[in-house]
């Protein structure tokens, strides 16, 4: 738990991937441009003394996550979000067989999400039932713009999508993330545009819809969807590095932020790997609204949002029990491997 | 490149020839469609060759993941403001290491249009281009309006203001007389915001005669006054959205230049 102001402030990173870009993988240019405009989000925002080589970068294996996330408590659980891109990636870039592989070595650390791809039809609704059966998913990370043979994306107002979301809502399935971020293709249709997460979130009230990178370049659209329903989330990745190297940016952007959606509708997200939350996440907690932000918004980035932020709204989301896995934590062997077992607070005898 | 001294032998040689200012001049009006600012502002025009009556403009964008959509406005709209230039008969505009640079090149100096040049894309670039002028135009709209409040005038007076209301205060045109009270007060304003406002707003096609109401709600309505405070806060969210992929871009075409240095 990263400690602020002498308090803890639980947090649940809801955006990470374990990806494999190595030359090996990779059938098809996009992969390699993919895993390239990556890097240079990486490099864009993050300190020049953390930041990786190019061939780390591409594959950097279960080990590292592991320490990368936990070793400093920066992150005390974590949420998978796949990146399938079959038709770049032999194996896949990033899929929910490869990050299982860690969240079944540690499932009390680790969140497993799934995907869906309604390009898929009836074996693509098979695919997610057996996700479902198999892993127990809760959420499933969606990437519009990805190809598919001639196909260079769909939308989630689809007639199609609409079958799957409802297979979703059917199976409990109640998150769902959506990759909304900056414009790399395809051509001029926008599949980045955050427009169909409106007509799917009014027409799926009981699903919880999360425009991940708080639809950057579109925070406009964005937040006035999100104003108008209420069950539209914003995942902070991409943004949250702003607080690093542009913290006027990032006091403005969290500011509008609060002030369109409350601070009961944003999650912090490392997007790991773009971005380490061992030194990200005390960048954001440690960020301050500038004196003008704070007066012309009337909003705070106070203790109370920090930890709704940071964590309570991800628990809320996945129905997580922050004070049981603190009592799992004190002795798991993540805790016991980086020595954080009295990080945790006393063993569970004590308590109370 | 051309320099300077280049420059000034080319004027003397003929007065209407093309020369490295004027082209620069032309290029400013190039924006990036997504923050609205100009090309050259921006840093993305790497070199301008100028052989008589030909011109040959390059330029990078932040990433080889840049939209194509925008990579070709942005070439389109260089090749068409220096073609407009006086004395030039051809132009070639030249986009580097973008991960469509030579069908975008081919397609723009060949004069296909989009569609011709991605034929697998979904229809042309129009529809990409007016939504983001609307939304240039939203973030203008709002600077225009800030001008305003400073100046004391209350939202009600601003929502009522029509296109006619604003007038050059004086020969020079910098500052503008906005009338209020049917023309019996008028306040002293930088025309700046208001002008580079209206030019969005007429190219949008929001307002086109004087008798239009100046200012619209971003859906390109009158403003009514009870929302005026909502429009202004969908206007600043506007600037934020442009300001912040600005940030993203700044840094991105940071990175690359060390990159490719590195590289090299």
């Amino acid at each position: 738990m990263y400690q602020h102001d002498g308090e803890d402030v639980f947090v649940i990173d809801a955006h990470v991937h374990l990806w494999d870009a190595s030359e090996e993988n990779i059938t098809h240019d996009g992969g390699e441009q993919f895993i390239q405009c990556f890097y240079d989000y990486h490099t864009t925002f993050t300190p020049d003394d953390r930041q990786w080589d190019m061939d780390e970068y591409r594959k950097y294996g279960q080990e590292r996550m592991v320490e990368d996330l936990f070793g400093n408590a920066a992150a005390d659980v974590a949420i998978f979000q796949p990146t399938y891109l079959t038709d770049f990636y032999d194996e896949g870039f990033n899929t929910t067989e490869q990050n299982a592989e860690l969240a079944l070595e540690y499932p009390e650390r680790f969140v497993l999400n799934g995907t869906f791809d309604p390009r898929d039809g009836k074996e693509g609704l098979e695919y997610l039932e057996e996700l479902h059966d198999t892993y127990d998913i809760q959420g499933v990370k969606l990437y519009t713009a990805e190809w598919r043979d001639e196909s260079k994306g769909w939308r989630l107002d689809d007639e199609e999508a609409f079958r799957f979301l409802e297979r979703c809502s059917d199976l409990g399935i109640e998150n769902i993330h959506a990759h909304k971020g900056p414009t790399i293709r395809p051509l001029n249709r926008d599949a980045f545009d955050v427009k169909d997460v409106d007509d799917a979130a009014s027409s799926f009230p009981e699903l919880n819809f999360v425009v991940e990178h708080v639809g950057l370049p579109r925070l406009d659209d964005f937040c006035w969807i999100a104003a108008q329903e209420t069950n539209v989330y914003g995942g902070l990745a991409v943004a949250a590095p702003f607080a690093q190297n542009r913290p006027g940016k990032f006091s403005e952007i969290v500011s509008e932020l609060l002030w369109w959606l409350g601070e009961d509708r944003l999650l912090f997200g490392s997007d790991y790997a773009l971005w380490n939350p061992d030194w990200l996440v005390e960048e954001v907690i440690e960020a301050e609204l500038t004196e003008e932000h704070r007066a012309e918004y009337g909003v705070e980035w106070d203790l109370e949002t920090k930890k709704k932020v940071m964590g309570e709204n991800a628990a809320e989301l996945y129905d997580i029990d922050v004070e049981e896995k603190k009592r799992q934590f004190r002795e798991d062997e993540i805790s016991q491997q980086f020595d954080l077992t009295d990080h945790y607070g006393e063993p569970a005898a004590a308590d109370d | 490149m051309t320099d300077a001294r280049d420059t000034d032998e080319t004027i003397d040689r003929r007065a209407d020839a093309p020369n490295r200012e004027r082209v620069r001049e032309a290029l400013d009006d190039v924006t990036d469609p997504e923050l609205d600012r100009s090309i050259v502002e921006l840093e993305y025009v790497d070199a301008i060759e100028i052989d008589d009556e030909r011109v040959t403009v390059a330029f990078t964008l932040p990433t080889a993941w840049c939209s194509p959509a925008f990579a070709w406005m942005m070439a389109v709209d260089a090749r068409d403001g220096i073609e407009a230039l006086p004395g030039v008969t051809e132009t070639r505009v030249i986009l580097r290491d973008h991960m469509h640079d030579e069908v975008i090149n081919r397609g723009v100096n060949e004069r296909l249009s989009f569609e011709e040049t991605f034929p697998d894309a979904d229809g042309g670039v129009d529809a990409v281009r007016a939504e983001l002028d609307e939304k240039a135009r939203i973030a203008r709209q709002y600077d225009a309006v800030e001008r305003l409040l400073e100046a004391g005038l209350e939202p009600a007076q601003i929502a009522a203001l029509r296109v006619a209301d604003v007038e050059p205060a004086d020969e020079t045109g910098d500052v503008a007389a906005v009338y209020l009270r049917d023309r019996a007060l008028a306040v002293t304003v930088p025309m700046e915001p208001i002008e580079s406002y209206l030019e969005k707003a007429e190219a949008t096609g929001v307002v086109s005669t004087p008798d239009d109401a100046l200012f619209r709600t971003p859906e390109g309505e009158p403003i009514d006054p009870e929302s005026f405070d909502l429009v202004h806060r969908r206007g600043r969210l506007a600037t934020v959205n442009m300001s912040g992929q600005g940030g993203i871009c700044d840094g991105l075409r940071e990175a690359r230049q060390q990159r490719l240095a590195v590289d090299d």
